[in-house]
């Protein structure tokens, strides 16, 4: 194999054109690399927001249902005092646990939301409320009276939007978890719990709103601190958002009245695969009556995943369109080189060396060339890939993505269980926040497998096009010239 | 040792050729001057029986084989060695590099062995101090004399010379062919020279003259 011996020597004797040749090469693999990291990192970040942004899907009383049925009741009824009266059933617990135990199903959050008023304990009163008045998700609240102080009932904090979205957060104790199911356990607001001198281990009490008018005596197990934005949905009517309480939904439940034992005013199903919602919405309707609903939230991931999808799109571009370009210089490099390089190949040729082997020799160098120019691709592309990366997610995330999460659902609560707003029937659109999607740039050994890949493609082309000059050549034409 | 048979040869027009029925037989042993103007064709000839073009009509044979039976590639690798007015050596190599890629293309017995391409370059004066220098920066003379060692280093019965004092002065080309004597002489080869100097000419074993489409063998 002498010619791999002919392609060092002539390597090492031109070194400023070697030197030439790798700048262009790693230039050009820089691209590829920077490319090819994007369109990875873009996979990658939209595989972590199947995870991170996620999926929900919300049981809750059907509502569209619920009105239908008031307008037929009130048509058919002839007296003319009597107001038709919208009748919401509330989730049963057992229909929950059946689509809870669906393969894509993750874990789920039962919400049961009322009020009740302060006994023990004064609530924050806030300058724009109106006090007073408040609503639960999934409109429950249609039916019950109003207390200054809410309460969100939940399986456990922690899978709650406002927490997991870092809109609350706890800063001492700890918050609702599912063995507190059936205790008296509750997490009050710093604001709360600072105005009232209350802390974790104290107890408070308030006072139910309707029926016998209990009074009930709860303990403090946490305090959370709620950012200023997480009052954005209280309306005129609403209480101050320092006096929500969040305790087990069977604390809830008590207080609402004992019809509403093992009901919730909606269930939401944390999804596995926020791919495939669609799919568990249509077998979850499977398991459950007309009289509920189930609506479904991946704005989140959608908005991710539309922009990861952008970028992916892109740098597939950029991959493709820096291989060709890249082929096609380097093709006119090979080819400016070997007609300055004719006199030898007819020396080889005169000397018996078959055209293949001087092919090969070509191949070698820029082979030589290329492994050094994607060592230094592979050192510069990550850095090359950031910055065009940053670039691109910038430019594809500009657009904000507002959804509504009402399907059927006048009033409706939100799903994810956050914080109930407004009054009885009150139409509900919410800005689903989004994560702004990050791409994390690296150079692994498959990336540079790739790398690789390109950069052999792109040799072999660009010799294979450059060779139909060796093909041709005649040696008697260049040597007796 | 090889013997052209009715050999013709012409670029555009058939009916203008350059050399046409041409009958020569060369021996082993023996030097032989090709004399001629310029334009006459004896460049071509030159590349015909190098094995770097294909006759338009005749036939080339080596020994009783045919070059179309041997195939030129094959013909050039094993059987014959060229030496150019220019050189042409392997201008990023120095001239033991030269060597022994010659003597690897054309599988030579010696292929490799730095020892014996070292004493074929010193015995045509290319001393230690040159041997691994880039050819570039060596004299004409120098670079001749490493295009001849390329060739005596292959195992070519046959070598062929297309001016190769062109661009010498009068003593390295009297040195050059000097060695070419000696190559025909002493290693039993057939060397052909093309040249259009007679003082050259006249220090090989024959000389042919083309003129007129023919060659003819001069006293």
């Amino acid at each position: 194999m002498n010619f791999f011996k002919r392609a060092w020597l002539n390597i090492w004797a031109k070194k400023g054109r070697s030197i030439l040749l790798i700048l262009v090469s790693s230039a050009i693999l820089m691209f590829v690399l920077a490319g090819l990291l994007i369109r990875s990192a873009a996979v990658k970040a939209t595989e972590t927001a199947k995870n991170d942004a996620g999926a929900t899907m919300t049981l809750s009383a059907n509502r569209q249902a619920a009105f239908k049925k008031m307008s037929q009741s009130s048509s058919s009824s002839s007296s003319k005092t009597s107001r038709p009266k919208l009748t919401l059933t509330p989730v049963k617990l057992s229909d929950a646990t059946k689509i809870a135990k669906l393969s894509n199903i993750k874990n789920y959050n039962v919400t049961s939301s009322t009020s009740a008023n302060a006994k023990s304990y004064d609530t924050v009163s806030t300058t724009t409320g109106m006090g007073g008045n408040s609503g639960g998700p999934g409109g429950m609240k249609s039916s019950t009276s109003s207390g200054d102080t809410q309460i969100d009932g939940v399986t456990a904090t922690s899978l709650t939007t406002t927490f997991s979205d870092s809109q609350s957060k706890i800063t001492k104790g700890r918050g609702i978890t599912a063995s507190d199911k059936n205790t008296n356990n509750v997490v009050i607001e710093k604001e709360l719990a600072s105005q009232n001198n209350l802390t974790v281990g104290d107890t408070m009490t308030f006072k139910e709103t309707s029926g016998d008018k209990n009074t009930v005596k709860v303990k403090i197990v946490g305090i959370y601190k709620a950012s200023s934005t997480s009052s954005a949905s209280a309306g005129p009517m609403s209480t101050d958002p320092s006096n929500t309480i969040y305790a087990s939904y069977t604390l809830a439940n008590t207080i609402k009245g004992s019809k509403y034992a093992g009901t919730a005013d909606s269930v939401t199903f944390n999804v596995t695969n926020p791919a495939k919602v669609s799919a568990t919405k249509k077998a979850g309707n499977k398991l459950i009556s007309s009289k509920y609903s189930l609506s479904t939230d991946d704005a989140s991931y959608q908005s991710v995943k539309a922009s990861m999808d952008n970028v992916e799109g892109f740098a597939n571009k950029i991959v493709w369109l820096v291989a060709i370009a890249g082929t096609i210089i380097l093709a006119l490099i090979v080819i400016l080189m070997i007609r300055e390089r004719r006199f030898e190949i007819g020396v080889l040729l005169s000397l018996g060396e078959a055209r293949w082997k001087i092919v090969a020799q070509f191949f070698t160098e820029m082979l030589m060339v290329i492994v050094v120019a994607i060592a230094i691709a592979g050192a510069g592309g990550k850095f090359v890939g950031n910055q065009l990366g940053s670039q691109l997610v910038s430019q594809s995330t500009t657009t904000q993505t507002t959804t509504s999460t009402t399907s059927g659902q006048p009033g409706g609560g939100q799903p994810g269980g956050t914080k109930g707003s407004g009054g009885p029937g009150n139409m509900q659109a919410t800005s689903t926040k989004t994560k702004d999607p990050n791409l994390e740039i690296a150079v692994s050994a498959v990336d540079l497998a790739e790398l690789g890949g390109f950069g052999l493609a792109i040799t072999f082309l660009s010799i294979m096009i450059a060779s139909g000059g060796i093909l041709r050549l005649e040696p008697k034409k260049v040597l007796f010239s | 040792m090889l013997k052209t048979q009715d050999l013709g040869y012409w670029y555009q027009d058939k009916t203008q050729p350059l050399f046409q029925g041409i009958n020569l037989t060369f021996e082993s042993g023996k030097s032989y001057a090709i004399l001629g103007h310029s334009g006459t064709g004896k460049t071509t000839f030159l590349s015909l029986i190098a094995g770097l073009d294909k006759p338009k009509e005749g036939d080339i044979l080596l020994g009783d084989q045919s070059l179309k039976q041997i195939g030129l590639t094959n013909y050039r690798r094993h059987d014959v060695a060229i030496v150019f007015q220019a050189y042409n050596l392997f201008a990023y190599m120095s001239p033991m590099n030269n060597l022994l890629t010659a003597m690897a293309i054309t599988e030579a017995k010696h292929a490799g062995d730095r020892a014996y391409a070292k004493q074929i370059l010193n015995d045509l004066g290319i001393g230690d101090d040159l041997i691994d220098r880039n050819v570039q920066h060596l004299s004409g003379g120098q670079q001749q004399r490493v295009a001849i060692a390329r060739t005596m280093c292959c195992d070519a019965r046959l070598v062929v010379a297309d001016e190769p004092t062109g661009n010498l002065d009068e003593d390295n080309t009297k040195a050059v062919i000097d060695q070419f004597q000696r190559i025909a002489h002493e290693q039993n080869k057939c060397v052909i020279i093309v040249t259009h100097e007679p003082d050259v000419a006249a220090q090989c074993d024959h000389q042919y003259r083309l003129e007129n489409k023919q060659f003819t063998e001069l006293a």
